[in-house]
């Protein structure tokens, strides 16, 4: 259960951006959450609500999108979403495949007022 | 009306910034840092003890910072060597992060040693998100899980560098396929390194300390000035 610490530096880093653009109260935190970031997203909200709550941002809205594990082929370029990691290309059955996403976590953007 | 900027960080951005600062400050001394995940009672106490024993009659100079969430078994455990060892209580978190490295290691001298051990709290999910300024991760996979973890946590095996199959010596007395659990690991991270261990009987941790050689010449290779 490590979501009560990320949520903590996401309300961090959302507050420092808030008061380098002249201290507006933010409203909405947009989050990329990947598939192997090791982020249950359930947690997470619950623990930001508890974050804020009583606080400057008490009332803002986190807005968590989930970032599915991509491979693409490094043959024909098709992308895809592997079963259990497999490499294997759907399209040209090819072997070699690489991971271009899944395991981020990251700020994608902030709603100020 | 409200306003959207964007904004592309980590969300781990300050800790990201204490490990950079922690990792020049052992480049500056050419400290090789590692830093050991498991489950909890995968063996990385007993793998670091068997190390600092290994290790004592050497010219090596090393330490260990040690987490967990509640005692000091581990540091005592460890000190026990002759080599500084300092246990960092999380008092309920899962995981260390860079601060707490960095608080630990202002009451532990880096100066002089040649490697820093980190064993994490015994974790596989919460660990692999926190860098500590590291070398590498290694991540110990003990024979007695089961050879479906790679696949069950993948966060921690895309992120590690070495893979160690530890506790083999109990081979024979599970279902544990050796090649399954490599596959599977390689799925994940096809660059991943494995190497197999036992504190107990062969073969012994040769190839870990050997590893460890390895890393320790290559990181002093690649800090060495070039030459003009
Ligand atoms: N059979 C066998 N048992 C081992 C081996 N290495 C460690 N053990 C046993 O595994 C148990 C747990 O070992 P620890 O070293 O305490 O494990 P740990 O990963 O440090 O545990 P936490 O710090 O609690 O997460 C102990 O009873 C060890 O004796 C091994 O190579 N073979
Ligand atoms: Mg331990
Ligand atoms: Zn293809």
């Amino acid at each position: 259960m490590h979501e009560l610490s990320i949520a903590q530096s996401i309300v961090d880093s959302a507050r420092e951006h808030a008061t380098l653009n002249g201290g507006r109260r933010v409203v909405r935190i947009g989050v990329r959450v990947g598939e192997i970031s090791g982020v249950a997203v359930e947690a997470l909200e619950f623990c930001f609500g508890m974050t804020v709550q009583d606080t400057d941002m008490d009332g803002a809205a986190l807005e968590l999108e989930r970032i599915p594990v991509r491979f693409r082929c490094s043959r024909c370029a098709h992308e895809f979403h592997p079963v259990e990691f497999l490499g294997q290309c759907p399209t040209c059955g090819s072997d070699g495949a690489t991971m271009i996403a899944g395991d981020e976590l990251g700020l994608s953007f902030l709603e100020l007022e | 009306m409200a306003e959207r900027v964007e904004v592309r960080q980590s969300v781990l951005k300050e800790n990201d910034r204490i490990a950079g600062e922690l990792r020049e400050a052992l480049a500056a001394r050419q400290i090789l840092c590692l830093n050991l995940i498991s489950s909890p009672g995968a063996g990385k106490t007993s793998i670091l003890e068997s190390t600092l024993d290994a290790l004592r009659g050497t010219s090596r100079r090393v330490a260990v910072l040690t987490g967990d969430i509640q005692t000091e078994r581990d540091a005592d455990r460890l000190r026990r060597f002759g080599f500084p060892a300092l246990q960092i209580t999380t008092g309920g978190t899962c995981h260390l992060d860079a601060s707490m490295v960095r608080r630990a290691l202002e009451e532990m001298p880096l100066d002089g040693l040649d490697v820093l051990f980190i064993e994490n709290v015994g974790n596989l999910v919460c660990p692999a998100s926190y860098d500590l300024g590291e070398d590498a991760k290694v991540v110990v996979l003990s024979v007695a899980e089961g050879d479906d973890k790679p696949l069950k946590y993948p966060g921690i095996f895309r992120r590690a560098r070495l893979m160690l199959l530890h506790k083999i010596d109990l081979l024979p007395y599970t279902r544990f396929s050796r090649e399954a659990a490599v596959a599977d690991a390689r799925r994940v991270n096809p660059e991943i390194e494995v190497l197999e261990t036992s504190c107990l009987a062969e073969p012994g941790l040769g190839a870990w300390l050997r590893w460890i050689e390895g890393r320790l010449e290559e990181k002093r290779q690649a800090g060495r000035p070039a030459r003009v």
